[in-house]
């Protein structure tokens, strides 16, 4: 299949004989958007029953180091979901970026056009970027959690004394990594508009283009 | 002057143009990144300080990281609202282009509509054109009202975290019904503002849709509609349920606000944390299941205009 780069109506573009299929990120995105998703259904209902735990111990006069031990485990926990869940959108837009592309790709090949597929939009490159740092910055949060909730309810003085100093450092940078998430997300969205925008201008174009023309 | 919640260009606009609301959306995002770092910042000073002091930072923290979050969203919704207008520009396309594509053949007429198994799913086959659904009709009104009064939620929850940081030395207990206030008013509005993103979402599937009886109508074909998917259905379970429970939350914390005795409010933070998490949780949950739907949809899109560029009908 011959390939070569050209420029169309001002996009970088792969022009082929035949459709292209999936690139990576699109292809990860297809498959891992459900695991994803099912990880974060499970995350959240078991980050309620910790906080009913955790809430039942503190009106009952519960020990400091299992309600402190507690106060890092709950967050952990619901933080697995939000960078799951959070994880599950940037693939299920990976997913409609791959539709668009082997869609696009299928529509030109059989009006037996030159196939033309857009190159991945720089703000594409940026939201894999963006998740990445996003899930790497909440993955770290979470396992820092469940370490100082491991330390403090294995008895830690040293551990229980820094909680509160460690929790407001740990929110925030889980905070961050949502915020990256989200940035990403916008990112990826981003990506379809100007996708949608090259296929809008192609579809134009594709009944001057060779001999397509079947009917009026 | 009306604003179409349909988001559908003018006859004639410019289809080559950038997205404004594109662009937009992303200025809108760095924006609230910006927030959210400024409030990262501020939890590193407060996990420095101790007692009144690190209590009064995580109070407004809190208040601009939510902010944040609000604002970020708001990008999103911008950005979704520029593939609505991006979409109609291509259906316009394609009525204008399909017609000179498809092979000069007519379909065998529709007796009575149908269903055919795709590989999308079951789709329709009828004469008629397909009419928007009830929860299409419900995502076009909504989608605007919910962002606009999500965003008011949190940015009034963001000043009332200003108030409490500013009481946290002075009035304690009174610091503590504002945390409940603080905490309650910025997860509705960040649930409101998710199931804004939600319709927006919504009135995207109907406007693929509408937008493919349009085409084929254009086309002079018979009509192949997909039938709504199960993720679909399960998109409108979860955003409904997600937002009940983030009205439940600022429920819970306004009567939270009412309580004097430290330990009873301190047990019920405890338990309204996850809860408010977790209707979020639901929220984005369900914002999965519909892009899910329009990557399928797509896909069903794609593969009918193929056929009729191929086959005629």
């Amino acid at each position: 299949m011959a390939t070569a780069v050209a420029n169309s109506s001002g996009f970088k573009v792969d022009v082929t004989d035949r459709g292209l299929s999936r690139n990576l990120p699109q292809r990860l995105g297809k498959a891992l958007w459900l695991p994803m998703l099912a990880m974060a259904v499970m995350a959240f209902p078991a980050g309620v029953i910790l906080g009913a735990v955790r809430a039942d111990a503190i009106a009952t006069g519960g020990s400091e180091s299992t309600i402190a031990a507690l106060g890092h485990a709950i967050p952990a926990v619901n933080f697995i979901g939000f960078a799951s869940v959070f994880a599950a959108i940037t693939f299920a837009i990976g997913r409609i970026l791959g539709e668009f592309r082997v869609g696009g790709g299928r529509v030109q090949e059989a009006t037996h056009a030159k196939v033309k597929t857009l190159k991945m939009p720089a703000t594409g490159k940026a939201m894999i970027v963006g998740m990445m740092m996003a899930m790497m910055t909440i993955v770290a949060a979470v396992v820092l959690h469940f370490v100082a909730a491991s330390s403090i309810a294995g008895g830690s003085t040293y551990a229980l004394n820094h909680s509160e100093q460690w929790s407001f450092w740990l929110e925030g940078g889980r905070r961050a990594g949502i915020g990256l998430y989200l940035l990403s997300i916008t990112l990826g969205l981003a990506s379809i508009v100007e996708v949608v925008r090259f296929q809008a201008i192609r579809i134009h174009e594709l009944p001057g283009e060779s001999g397509t023309v079947r009917a009026a | 002057m009306a604003i179409s919640l349909e988001v559908r260009p003018d006859v004639g606009a410019d289809f080559r143009a950038q997205s404004k609301s594109r662009t937009a959306g992303l200025v809108v995002g760095v924006i609230g990144l910006m927030l959210v770092m400024v409030a990262l910042i501020g939890n590193i000073v407060a996990g420095n300080g101790s007692g009144a002091d690190a209590a009064r930072i995580g109070a407004w923290t809190f208040g601009l990281t939510t902010a944040g979050f609000g604002v970020l969203k708001a990008g999103i919704a911008l950005t979704l609202v520029g593939i609505l207008a991006r979409l109609w520009f291509r259906v316009d396309g394609l009525k204008h282009a399909l017609p000179a594509l498809k092979p000069a053949t007519t379909a065998p007429p529709v007796v009575r509509a149908s269903e055919v198994g795709t590989p999308f799913g079951k789709a329709v086959v009828s004469n008629d054109e397909p009419k928007p659904l009830f929860i299409h009709r419900m995502a076009k009104s909504l989608w605007l009202p919910m962002l606009a009064m999500g965003v008011m939620a949190v940015l009034a929850g963001f000043i009332v975290s200003l108030v409490q940081a500013g009481e946290v030395r002075s009035d304690p207990q009174f610091a503590t019904q504002l945390s409940a206030w603080v905490q309650g008013l910025q997860f509705l509005g960040e649930g409101f503002i998710l199931s804004g993103i939600s319709f927006l979402l919504g009135t995207i599937l109907g406007s693929l849709r509408k937008g493919s009886g349009e085409v084929q109508k254009a086309s002079g074909v018979t009509f192949k509609t997909l039938k709504m998917p199960v993720t679909g259905k399960l998109f409108v379970a979860l955003m409904m349920a997600g937002m009940m429970l983030a009205i439940g939350q600022f429920v819970a914390y306004v009567a939270v606000s009412t309580l004097s005795d430290p330990q009873t409010i301190a047990s019920y933070f405890a338990w309204l944390g996850p809860v408010r998490e977790a209707a979020l949780g639901l929220l984005l949950s369900g914002i999965v299941l519909a892009l899910a739907t329009i990557a399928k949809v797509l896909g069903f899109q794609f593969s009918r205009v193929t056929e009729i560029v191929s086959v005629g009908h």
